[in-house]
């Protein structure tokens, strides 16, 4: 055998573990190692290697499979509990701007009366009606971020 | 549709649900197999545990995001993966391009190693135990982490690159360097 057949078998001793061989190659290294002491080491030292991994078995506590599943039934109630109070949220939300959108023209006479009763400019009475209209939905928005924070830093803790 | 796959629609549509008897039997399910991976990663008994818990916190929050077409333990083991990545950024702040691309390679994001044998003696037992954990205390962890994927897990190399987030050419040269360092450490025990 040649040095470069020699360096080959070895090459596929280790491909026979990693990537598999071809019928070819399988044939080919079979022959090989037949007739060579050096690489019947080789391959033997490569299994040797892998049974030894394959049978080094971890210790494994069992209390953290029970722990963990306590762990985890309780983060899951804790998000389906989050997920009903957001879709509360969300209705209500969704109501709000409902309720808003059908209001707003008797909002806006209300805000004319109101100006017009007392004199005051209409740039003034405008802005009013806007904060008014618009102060359900940044509340919301508000307590929906205010909910994202906390949950935020608790995940962090 | 196999059974696998009818398996793995029935997990998407649990973990959507987030069902407490599913996950209860998902983690006695892997309990040892991704105990055994985060061990290999970090090499450290107290902080996989601590990952182990955190992991499957993680898969009851990013359950919704499971596809019945992922085969459960490659997204369970790349989860695993990018938490302890996380884990150790926090605890070791470093620049994110040095961790992304260490001293000037193009390798991925990578855990460094703080691996010692007595870590892994304390966690294997066993007379091959103490010999194998010397082994894996002298492999670097992206190594350690190929080795146990292929060689405890079975997975197939696209699978493997998958969860270690790198291309199979990466994949295969780490393995074969990591076979031939486990051999050479495990022949000099041995002899």
């Amino acid at each position: 055998m040649s040095e470069d057949m020699h360096e080959r078998a070895l090459r596929l001793i280790d491909k026979m573990q990693v990537e598999g061989l071809t019928a070819e190659e399988r044939d080919e290294l079979e022959a090989h190692l037949e007739t060579c002491v050096h690489c019947q080491k080789r391959a033997r030292e490569t299994e040797l290697a892998l049974r030894t991994l394959r049978s080094a078995l971890p210790r494994f506590d069992v209390r953290l499979v029970l722990k963990t599943q306590m762990r985890a039934r309780l983060r899951a109630r804790e998000i389906v509990e989050n997920a009903g109070r957001m879709r509360a949220l969300w209705v209500s939300c969704a109501l709000s701007w409902v309720l808003g959108v059908v209001s707003a023209p008797l909002l806006w006479q209300g805000f004319e009366w109101i100006g017009h009763r007392w004199a005051v400019s209409r740039a003034v009475w405008v802005t009013g009606f806007a904060l008014a209209w618009v102060a359900p939905a940044v509340v919301a928005a508000a307590v929906i971020a205010w909910q994202q924070a906390s949950r935020a830093m608790t995940s962090d803790e | 549709m196999n059974s696998a796959e009818q398996e793995a629609g029935e997990v998407a549509r649990g973990l959507r649900r987030r069902d407490p008897t599913l996950i209860d039997y998902l983690i006695e399910q892997y309990q040892y197999r991704l105990f055994r991976y985060l061990l290999m990663l970090t090499g450290n008994r107290e902080e996989a545990e601590d990952l182990f818990q955190e992991t499957w916190i993680r898969v009851l929050e990013k359950g919704h995001q499971y596809k019945r077409r992922w085969k459960f333990e490659t997204w369970l083991f790349s989860i695993a993966r990018h938490l302890a990545i996380d884990f150790r950024r926090r605890r070791q702040p470093q620049s994110l391009d040095a961790m992304l691309q260490p001293a000037g390679t193009n390798r991925p994001l990578e855990l460094e190693d703080n691996a010692s044998p007595s870590a892994f003696e304390q966690a294997f037992q066993g007379e091959e135990g103490a010999s194998v954990s010397t082994a894996l205390a002298h492999l670097p962890p992206s190594y350690r982490e190929v080795l146990t994927l292929r060689f405890h897990e079975d997975m197939q190399l696209e699978e493997i690159a998958q969860v270690v987030d790198s291309p199979l050419s990466t994949v295969k040269s780490r393995l074969y360097r990591g076979l031939a360092m486990l051999r050479e450490w495990l022949k000099d025990i041995y002899v």
